[in-house]
C-alpha cells in the first residue's frame, strides 16, 4: 500500500504537517478502525503496550491466545527491540491498534443489542468508539479527492477544540481516516509530528500507537523532543504517559546516559509542582525506579530466557547483557564491595574482573557522583569573595578530582561517546557573574565506542609526563642477594648526574621544540645552535641591534592578540585563546595527551541557576536552524547544547573560540569595527569581507530569534563574537513573556545598535540590505514551519512555573509574531520597520539613561 | 579507709626500706653483663627479661662503662641479648616487642658511645658475631618492616621508626656506621614508602619516615651504589610521591608559621616596649632566630626527592587545600539513587562541612610556594651557620627545580597564578611592608624576586659566594628556558638589571677584599653574560618593544659600572697572574655592551646639546635609543644559553657530607628524648593490653 501513499506531493504533506493539532482530532475517530484489516497473526512477538494489555486481560480469546502477560510483554519490548527494524515496529503498531480496536469491541458488545455497523456514542472515557467495517479503510482512495478531503476537517475544527467537534468528525468519511494511518505509516511521519500528534489527541488509541511507533524513530531524533516527551509524561494524563512509558523504560534499560538524562529532567520538570504532589506524581516515581537502578539492562532481571530467534541471542551475548551473567555472584559482589569500600568514582580499571561487572551494581553511580562533585564545587565556590581566590580555589578542588579520574564518566554534552581521563585544572576559570559561580572546565576525554562497555582507561599518572628515562638509564636495580651482598666494596659511582637519572631537560628542548616555536625569524636561534658546534673556526657573527628590536616587535605584532589578565575577569584571557591553540598547549602537557583518541572538551558548569528555560531555547534555536538549513536560508546561528542537571543546576558547552562583546570592547579599547579592522584586516581583504557576511548572517539570525522568542536583557555581556566574526547570543534566562524586572522598556524588536550596523558597513551599505532581505527570508522559511517551533514551546507550557510561561497569553503572541496572515510584502515591510525602530532606540538612548535615573533603577 | 591508708603506708616503707636492692630488670641487666650465661641459671631469664620495663640509661651506661676486653669477654651473653631480642619482636605481646625495640635502641647507642675508637666491624661482631651477623640483621629488618607495615599500634611503628633513627644517627658520619650495611641489603624503602603512601600514617609517622630515607639515602652516596638512591629515583607511585610532598609542606608550613608568630609577637613587643631600652631589641632578635631553627633534615629530603626522582617534580606544583585527601575518599552513601529531590545528600554535606574554613591565604599553597616562603626567611639572615647551610641548600633546591624542564613549565604556566608572599628583610634605605601585598603571577617571578631580593641584600664583607653563584645560576637558567621556549613573561626585568649592575658596582669597590677568597670574575663574567642574553636574545622573551628600550637605557644609565668593570678586568688580564685568564674572558663578554655605551652616550650628549638640556628625562634618553638603533652592530657570542648542569658529585659533595652529619647529630639528639617520652605513652599502652 505504500506506492499510492508515495503519490501525495511533498508540499502536501508539509501543510498536513503544520496543520497536525487540528488534523488530531481527525485521529479520534480513525484510530479504531484504522487497524482492522491488519492480520493477528502477527501477534505473538511484536510488542505491546502494557497499559492496554491490562485493559484487555479479560477481553475476548482472540486478544489473549496471543499476548504473554503484562510483564514479560515489557521485557519482549526491551529484549526485541535491540535490533529496531522498521518492520517490527509496524507489526507492532498494527498490534496495538487492533487491541483498542478488540477493547472497544468488547465493550460494545457489552452494551446491550448496540450492534449496529454505525458510529457509537461516547464513551465513559471520553473517547468516541467507532467500530466500522475493515475493508473500507483499507481501500486507498483516490490521491485528488484526499487532497480535498484532507483540507476539509482541518476547518472545520479551527484548534482542535472540544467534543463536539469531535463527534461532527467522526461523521466524515471514512476513507479520510485512513488517511491518518497514511500518514502514521509514511516515511514522512517524523517525530516532530509523532510528539505532536501524541500532544493535541486526546484518543487513547492514538496515542497508543505513537508511544510504539517511537521505537521506529531513529534514537537521535526522539532525544531532541525528551523533553517533550516527559514533560507530557509528568503533567499529562494517564494514557499519554503510559504511552510515553515503556519507549522511556526501554531506552533507559539501553543506556546510562539516557537513564542519567531522563532522571535529571524529570527531577528538573516535576520541581513545579506542589510538593505533596510530587511525591506521588509519576515523573517522580519514575525518575526514583531509573535511580534505584531498577531498570538494568534486561539480562539482570528474573526472567528465563525467552526463546528468541538467534541472531538476537547472539547480539546479547556481544553486548554483554545476556542472563547467564547471573552466574557470576561471587565477582559480582567482589566488585560491589570493592566499590562501596571507596567513591564509585574509583576507578576500577586496574582490574579487569572488577572491571566487567562494574556496571551491574553502580551502573549510573559514578557520573553522578561526578556531577554532583562538579556541582559541590560550584556550591563552595560560591561562598568566597573575589575572582582570584574563587579562580585558584577552583583549580586546587579540580586537582583533587583528578585523583579519581579516569572513571566512568563523561560529559553529556559531547557529541561522541567517551570516558573523561584528566580535567586540566590548571586551565579552568570561573565566569563573570555576581553571586553565583559558574566556571568553565575543560576535560580530557578519550574518546571510544561505546562508554558504557569499552574499558575505561587506565590512570596514568601526572608524573609520567617525565620521560620514562630515569628508569631505564638506571643500572640495573634488581640487584640479587649476592650482589647486594658485595657492596660492601666500592663500585663505580653512579650518582653521576650526567648519565644516570637527571637528564638534560633543556638540552631536549633543543630537539623537541624548533618545529613548533621557531619560526621564519627565528635565525638568531640558528645562529646560536650553528655557533656552537663549531665555535673556534667561525668568523664573528654581526647582527644590528635595531634587528632585535624590530623583531621583537614584530613578533609581538604578529602573536594573535591576547587580552590581559585582568584578576577581575579571569575568564576573558582563557576565551580568547584560539580552541585549536588551547587544545594543542594541553594536549602536551597531558600524560594522555599521546593517546590518539585524546580529545579535549569544554563544558560550563552552572550550579545555583536554572537552564530549563535554556533547554527551551536551545531547542527552538536548533530548530529554527534545521528549517533555516532546509529552506536554504543562510542564516548562522550557533544553538549551544544545555545538560538540565536539576532545576537550580546545569551544564552548558561552551562556544568555543568566542569572547563576550563587552569583553572585546573593554580589553581592547576600540569600536566593534576597529576591532574586526584590528582582527580580520582591512576593509578590502578577503578575511574582512568573510568576517563581515559571517557578522551579517549570525546577525540577522539571532536579530530574528530575539523577535521570536523576545529574548530580553540583550547587553553586551551577553553576546559573544566568535573568532570568524558570527556573533552569538547567550543566556536566554528572559524570553517570551519575561523580561529583566523594571527593563519592561526594551521595546525594540531585538537588539541593533549602531555599532553593530557600522559593522555592516553602514545603512546604506550592500551588507546591510543583505542583512534586511535575510530576515525576511528567513521569517518566511520559519513562518512555514512555525507548528514545528510553537510546538516545542507549546508542550513545554504543561506544568510549568517557568518565567517565560508568565501569563496566559505566551502562545497566542508567540504564534502571533510568526505573521501568518500577513503576505510577504507585507512582512518585508513589517522587517523593514522592526529594523528601524531597533535603529531608533538607538536614538532614544540618551532617554534611556534618563529613565534609567529618574526612575531610580540602577 | 583508714586500713588502706595503712597499708599503703606499710608498702611505702617496705619499699623505701628496700631502696638499695635494685630493679629487677636491672639485676637482670647485671646477669648479662656477668660472664655466664643467665639462661643456664634461670631457663625463662629471655622470657622474663623483655616483660621488665627497660631501664635504658642504666643499660647505655653499662655499656658504655666497659672497656674493649670486658667486652669480649661478655660478648656471648650481649650477643645472645642481641638475638633474644630480635626473637622478641616477633612475638605476640606487645609490651615484649616494645621492650625488645627499646633494648635495641639502648644496645646501639650503647655499643656505640663506648666505641667511638673501634672500627664498624668490630661493632658489629660485639653486637651479633660476625657470622651470624648477617641472618640476625635479616631478621631484624624484616621484623621492622612488618612491624611497620602491619597494622600494630601506632606507637609501636613510631617507636619501630625511632629506633631506625636512632641506628641510623649512632655515628656522626652516616658513612662511616658499617651496620647500615645491612640495612641497604635488607631494604626497609617500601615499608617507608607505604608509610608516606597512606594518609593516616604520614600523618602521624611520616616525618619521622622522611628524615630516615633522607639520611639513608646519603649513606655513603658517593662510594657505593646506595638502593635507597636507586628505588627513590624511580617511584612513580602518585600517592607517595604527594605524600613525601605533603609532609615536606607540612613541616616547611609549620616553619613559616612559627617564623610569623615570633615575627608579630616581636613586632608587638617592639611597639609596646618603645618605652623600654632599645638595647633590649637585640636580646629578642637574638632569641627570635634561635627559637625558630631551620628544618635541614625536611629540607634534605625535599633536595634528595627533587634532585634523584624526576616525577617528584609535579608534587611541588601540586595544590594543597587545606582538605586533605581523607576527606574527599569518605565514601559515597550508596542509598543516595532513592533520595528525594532538593535534599542534598549526606556525602555532599560532609563535604561541605569539611570544606568551609575558607582562608584564602591557607588554601592555594602549593609546596614551592611554601618553599619559596620559607627559602625567604631563611636567606634573611645568613650568618648563622645553620642558615647559611639551609639558604644554600635553598639554593641548591631552586637550582634543580630552574633545570627542570616541567617544573619550568608550570613555573611559567600563565594559567597558575598565585600571590606568594616572600619575606624581606628590613632595610634601612626600604620600609618593611613598602612591597605590600604582591600581586598573583606565575610563579617563576616569585622565583625571580627571592633572587632579586638575595642578591640585593647578601653584599657583605664575609661575601657568600657560591650562594650568590647558584643565584645567578638559576636566574641564567631560567632565562634559558624563556629563550628557548619563547615565553614573554610579564616580569619588572628592570629589578633584576638594577640588582645585577649593583653587584658589579660591589664587586669594583671591594676588589682587593674579595680577590683574596674568590674568584670573582668568574661571577662577573656569569653576570655580565645575563645581560648579554637580553641584548642579544631579548627579541625572543621580553615582553614588550619598550622594555628592550629600557634595557639599553639601564645600561646606558650606569655606563659607569661597566666601564670601571672593563679596567679592572682589562687590567687583571694585561698583568700575569692567576686572574688573568678569567679576566680577560670578562673583556671579551664586555665586547657588547661597550658597544652600547659608546654607540649611545655620544648620541645622548648631542642630543642634550642641540636641545640646550641639561638633564635629560627617562623618555627622552628613550626616545634617543630607539631613533638610533639601526647604527649599532652588534657580535654574536657564543654559548651565552648553554649552562653547566648542576652536579652534586665534585662540587657540593663537602657540603652534603657536613650537612648530613650536622642533622644527624640533631636527629640523634632529639631521637632520645623522644624515645623517654614515649616511654610514658607506651606505659599507658602496657595496662590496656
Amino acid at each position: 500500500m505504500g506506492d499510492t501513499e508515495m503519490e501525495l506531493s511533498p508540499a502536501h504533506q508539509q501543510e498536513a504537517l503544520q496543520k497536525s493539532p487540528s488534523a488530531s482530532s481527525l485521529s479520534l475517530s480513525t484510530a479504531s478502525s484504522l487497524s482492522l484489516p491488519s492480520s493477528p497473526s502477527s501477534g505473538p512477538q511484536s510488542p505491546a503496550s502494557p497499559s492496554i494489555s491490562t485493559s484487555t486481560s479479560d477481553g475476548p480469546p482472540l486478544t489473549s491466545s496471543s499476548s504473554p502477560s503484562l510483564d514479560v510483554i515489557t521485557e519482549g519490548v526491551g529484549e526485541l527491540t535491540v535490533v529496531i527494524d522498521p518492520e517490527m515496529a509496524k507489526l507492532a503498531c498494527q498490534e496495538v491498534l487492533q487491541k483498542v480496536k478488540f477493547q472497544k469491541g468488547e465493550l460494545e458488545v457489552g452494551l446491550p443489542q448496540a450492534a449496529a455497523d454505525t458510529e457509537m456514542p461516547t464513551l465513559a472515557n471520553g473517547a468516541a468508539i467507532h467500530i466500522r467495517d475493515e475493508p473500507v479503510s483499507l481501500t486507498p482512495a483516490k490521491p485528488s479527492t484526499k487532497a480535498g478531503e484532507e483540507v476539509e476537517p482541518e476547518q472545520a475544527t479551527p484548534s482542535g477544540s472540544g467534543k463536539n467537534a469531535r463527534r461532527r468528525q467522526k461523521q466524515h468519511n471514512s476513507s479520510k481516516q485512513s488517511w491518518l494511518l497514511r500518514l502514521f505509516e509514511s516515511k514522512l511521519f517524523d517525530v516532530s509530528m509523532a510528539i505532536s500528534y501524541l500532544y493535541n489527541s486526546k484518543e487513547p488509541g492514538v496515542q497508543a500507537y505513537i508511544g510504539n511507533r517511537l521505537f521506529s524513530f531513529p534514537y537521535e531524533d526522539v532525544d531532541f523532543y525528551l523533553p517533550q516527551l516527559l514533560i507530557m509524561y509528568i503533567h499529562m494524563d494517564e494514557d499519554v504517559g503510559d504511552a510515553i512509558k515503556p519507549y522511556v523504560v526501554h531506552r533507559c534499560r539501553q543506556s546510562i546516559s539516557f537513564s542519567l538524562q531522563c532522571a535529571w529532567l524529570l527531577g528538573a520538570y516535576s520541581s513545579d509542582m506542589h510538593i505533596s504532589t510530587q511525591r506521588h506524581s509519576r515523573g517522580t516515581k519514575l525518575r526514583k525506579i531509573i535511580l534505584s537502578d531498577e531498570l538494568k539492562p534486561a539480562g539482570s532481571r528474573l526472567r528465563p530466557p525467552v526463546p528468541c530467534p538467534p541472531p538476537l541471542a547472539v547480539l546479547h551475548h556481544e553486548h554483554g547483557l545476556s542472563p547467564s551473567k547471573r552466574t557470576h555472584q561471587r565477582s559480582k559482589s567482589d566488585a560491589t564491595a570493592s566499590i562501596s569500600l571507596s567513591s564509585n568514582l574509583k576507578r576500577t580499571a586496574s582490574n579487569p574482573k572488577v572491571e566487567a561487572n562494574q556496571d551491574e551494581p553502580v551502573r549510573l553511580t559514578p557520573q553522578r557522583e561526578y556531577i554532583k562533585s562538579l556541582m559541590g564545587i560550584g556550591k563552595r565556590l560560591a561562598a568566597l569573595a573575589t575572582k582570584e581566590q574563587k579562580t585558584s580555589r577552583l583549580i586546587s578542588e579540580l586537582s583533587l578530582l583528578n585523583h579519581k579520574l579516569p572513571a566512568r564518566v563523561w560529559l553529556p554534552t559531547a557529541p561522541f561517546d567517551h570516558h573523561v581521563v584528566r580535567v586540566p585544572h590548571t586551565q579552568a576559570v570561573v565566569l563573570n557573574s555576581k553571586d553565583k559561580a559558574p566556571y568553565l572546565i575543560y576535560v580530557e576525554v578519550l574518546e571510544c565506542e561505546n562508554f558504557e562497555t569499552s574499558n575505561v582507561p587506565v590512570r596514568i599518572p601526572e608524573t609520567r609526563i617525565r620521560s620514562t628515562r630515569s628508569v631505564e638509564n638506571l643500572p640495573d636495580c634488581g640487584i640479587t642477594a649476592e650482589q647486594r651482598a658485595s657492596c660492601f666494596y666500592p663500585v663505580p659511582n653512579y650518582d653521576n648526574d650526567d648519565e644516570a637519572w637527571s637528564v638534560d631537560d633543556i638540552g631536549e628542548l633543543q630537539v623537541e621544540l624548533p618545529e613548533i616555536h621557531t619560526n621564519s625569524c627565528d635565525n638568531i636561534s640558528q645562529f646560536s645552535v650553528d655557533s656552537i658546534t663549531s665555535q673556534e673556526s667561525k668568523e664573528p657573527i654581526f647582527i644590528a641591534a635595531g634587528d632585535i628590536r624590530r623583531r621583537l616587535s614584530e613578533q609581538l605584532a604578529h602573536t594573535p592578540t591576547t587580552f590581559r589578565k585582568d584578576p577581575e575577569d579571569p575568564s576573558a584571557v582563557a576565551l580568547k585563546e584560539p580552541w585549536q591553540e588551547k587544545v594543542r598547549r594541553i594536549r602536551e602537557g597531558s600524560p594522555y595527551g599521546h593517546f590518539p583518541n585524546w580529545r579535549l572538551l569544554s563544558v560550563i558548569v552552572k550550579c545555583g541557576d536554572d537552564l530549563r528555560q535554556e533547554l527551551l531555547a536551545y531547542q527552538v534555536l536548533k530548530q529554527l536552524q534545521s528549517i533555516w538549513e532546509q529552506e536554504h536560508v543562510p542564516l548562522w546561528i550557533k544553538p549551544y547544547k544545555i545538560l538540565v542537571i536539576s532545576s537550580d543546576s546545569g551544564m552548558i558547552e561552551p562556544v568555543v573560540n568566542a569572547v563576550s562583546i563587552h569583553q572585546v570592547k573593554k580589553q581592547s579599547q576600540l569600536s566593534l569595527l576597529d576591532y574586526f579592522l584590528q582582527e580580520h584586516g582591512n576593509y578590502t581583504t578577503e578575511a574582512f569581507l568573510t568576517a563581515q557576511r559571517n557578522f551579517v548572517q549570525s546577525c540577522a539570525g539571532y536579530c530574528l530569534i530575539c523577535y521570536l522568542l523576545q529574548v530580553k536583557d540583550r547587553h553586551n555581556g551577553n553576546i559573544l563574537l566568535d573568532s570568524e566574526g558570527h556573533i552569538i547570543h547567550i543566556d536566554f534566562g528572559f524570553i517570551l513573556s519575561s523580561s529583566p524586572r523594571n527593563l519592561g522598556f526594551e521595546t525594540s524588536a531585538f537588539k541593533l545598535t549602531s555599532e553593530f550596523v557600522d559593522v555592516m558597513g553602514g545603512l546604506d551599505g550592500d551588507m546591510f540590505n543583505y542583512y534586511k532581505m535575510l530576515m525576511l527570508q528567513g521569517l518566511i522559511a520559519a513562518r512555514k514551519h512555525m507548528e514545528k517551533v510553537v510546538q516545542i514551546v507549546e508542550i513545554m507550557h504543561q506544568g510549568s512555573q517557568l518565567p517565560c510561561f508568565h501569563g496566559s497569553s505566551t502562545i497566542r503572541t508567540l504564534k502571533e509574531r510568526f505573521h501568518m496572515s500577513l503576505t510577504e510584502e507585507q512582512l518585508q515591510v513589517l522587517v523593514e520597520q522592526m529594523v528601524d525602530g531597533s535603529m531608533r532606540s538607538i536614538t532614544t538612548k540618551l532617554y534611556d539613561g534618563f529613565q534609567y535615573l529618574t526612575n531610580g533603577i540602577m | 579507709m583508714a586500713q588502706v591508708e595503712k597499708k599503703v603506708g606499710l608498702l611505702r616503707r617496705t619499699s623505701s626500706s628496700k631502696r638499695p636492692l635494685k630493679e629487677k630488670v636491672v639485676l637482670m641487666y647485671d646477669d648479662i653483663f656477668a660472664r655466664d650465661d643467665p639462661a643456664v641459671t634461670n631457663p625463662r631469664f629471655w622470657d622474663e627479661l623483655f616483660l621488665m620495663k627497660v631501664n635504658l640509661e642504666y643499660l647505655e651506661a653499662k655499656l658504655e662503662s666497659l672497656d674493649g676486653d670486658e667486652v669480649l669477654k661478655i660478648k656471648e651473653n650481649i650477643n645472645s641479648l642481641f638475638h633474644h631480642c630480635i626473637q622478641a619482636l616477633g612475638e605476640e605481646h606487645q609490651i615484649r616487642v616494645v621492650n625488645a625495640l627499646q633494648t635495641l635502641c639502648a644496645l646501639f647507642r650503647g655499643v656505640h658511645q663506648k666505641n667511638k675508637s673501634a672500627t664498624g666491624f668490630d661493632i658489629i661482631n660485639m653486637l651479633m658475631g660476625f657470622d651470624k651477623a648477617e641472618l640476625r640483621m635479616k631478621d631484624l629488618m624484616e621484623s621492622l618492616d612488618s612491624l611497620l607495615c602491619g597494622d600494630s599500634s601506632e606507637s609501636l611503628k613510631s617507636l619501630c621508626l625511632k629506633l631506625l633513627l636512632c641506628l641510623v644517627t649512632v655515628t656522626d658520619n652516616i658513612s662511616q656506621n658499617t651496620i647500615l650495611e645491612y640495612v641497604m641489603i635488607n631494604s626497609i624503602f617500601e615499608a617507608i614508602l607505604q608509610i608516606l603512601s597512606e594518609v593516616s600514617s604520614r600523618s602521624q609517622h611520616g616525618y619521622d619516615a622522611v628524615v630516615l630515607l633522607a639520611l639513608l639515602v646519603n649513606y655513603r652516596k658517593y662510594e657505593s651504589v646506595n638502593p635507597y638512591i636507586v628505588k627513590l629515583s624511580i617511584v612513580d607511585d602518585e600517592p607517595t610521591l604527594e605524600g613525601m610532598g605533603m609532609v615536606v609542606h607540612q613541616a616547611l608550613t609549620e616553619y613559616n608559621r612559627q617564623y610569623k608568630d615570633k615575627e608579630e609577637e616581636h613586632q608587638g613587643g617592639f611597639l609596646s616596649a618603645l618605652s623600654s631600652m632599645v638595647g633590649s631589641m637585640f636580646v629578642a632578635d637574638a632569641d627570635e632566630k634561635l627559637s625558630v631553627q631551620t628544618n635541614e633534615a625536611i629540607l634534605l629530603a625535599l633536595y634528595e626527592a627533587v634532585h634523584l626522582n624526576r616525577n617528584f617534580i609535579t608534587v611541588l606544583a601540586q595544590s594543597h587545600p587545606e582538605m586533605d585527601m581523607a576527606a574527599t575518599s569518605i565514601d559515597p552513601v550508596p542509598t543516595t539513587p532513592t533520595t528525594p529531590l532538593g535534599t542534598t545528600p549526606p556525602m555532599l554535606d560532609l563535604m561541605n562541612s569539611s570544606e568551609l574554613p575558607l582562608d584564602p591565604n591557607l588554601q592555594t599553597s602549593n609546596l614551592l610556594i611554601t618553599f619559596l616562603k620559607y627559602s625567604s626567611i631563611v636567606m634573611q639572615d645568613t650568618k648563622d651557620e645553620h642558615r647559611l647551610n639551609s639558604a644554600r641548600l635553598c639554593l641548591i633546591i631552586l637550582t634543580c627545580i630552574a633545570e627542570d624542564q616541567y617544573a619550568d613549565a608550570f613555573l611559567h604556566d600563565d594559567n597558575m597564578n598565585f600571590r606568594v608572599n616572600l619575606h624581606r628583610m628590613p632595610m634601612r634605605h626600604r620600609k618593611k611592608n613598602a612591597v605590600g601585598i604582591s600581586p598573583s603571577r606565575p610563579l617563576v617571578c616569585a622565583v625571580l624576586d627571592l633572587m632579586v631580593e638575595f642578591i640585593v641584600t647578601h653584599m657583605m664583607k664575609d661575601f657568600p659566594m657560591d650562594l650568590y653563584m647558584h643565584c645567578v645560576q638559576i636566574i641564567h637558567k631560567l632565562i634559558c628556558y624563556q629563550k628557548k621556549c619563547r615565553i614573554r613573561l610579564h616580569y619588572t626585568w628592570r629589578e633584576l638589571w638594577s640588582a645585577l649592575i649593583n653587584l658589579l658596582k660591589f664587586f669594583l669597590s671591594n676588589e682587593t677584599t674579595l680577590l683574596t677568597k674568590h674568584n670573582i670574575f668568574h661571577m662577573a663574567l656569569q653576570v655580565v653574560n645575563l645581560f648579554n642574553m637580553f641584548i642579544t636574545y631579548g627579541d625572543t622573551f621580553l615582553p614588550t618593544p619598550n622594555s628592550y628600550d629600557e634595557l639599553y637605557y639601564e645600561i646606558v644609565r650606569m655606563h659607569q659600572v661597566f666601564d670601571n668593570l672593563y679596567c679592572m678586568v682589562l687590567r687583571v688580564s694585561t698583568n700575569a697572574g692567576q686572574w688573568k685568564e678569567p679576566a680577560s674572558k670578562v673583556t671579551h663578554a664586555l665586547i657588547n655592551i661597550r658597544a652600547i655605551i659608546n654607540h649611545f652616550s655620544p648620541k645622548i650628549e648631542s642630543y642634550a646639546a642641540v636641545n640646550h638640556i641639561s638633564q635629560l628625562s627617562e623618555d627622552q634618553v628613550l626616545e634617543v635609543v630607539r631613533s638610533n638603533y639601526d647604527t649599532l652592530t652588534l657580535k654574536l657570542q657564543d654559548g651565552l644559553d648553554q649552562f653547566e648542569r648542576y652536579s652534586e658529585q665534585p662540587k657540593e659533595a663537602a657540603f652534603f657530607k657536613e650537612l648530613v652529619r650536622s642533622i644527624s647529630l640533631n636527629v640523634r639528639k632529639n631521637v632520645s628524648l623522644n624515645t623517654l617520652s614515649q616511654d610514658l605513652l607506651l606505659k599507658e599502652f602496657s595496662s590496656i593490653s
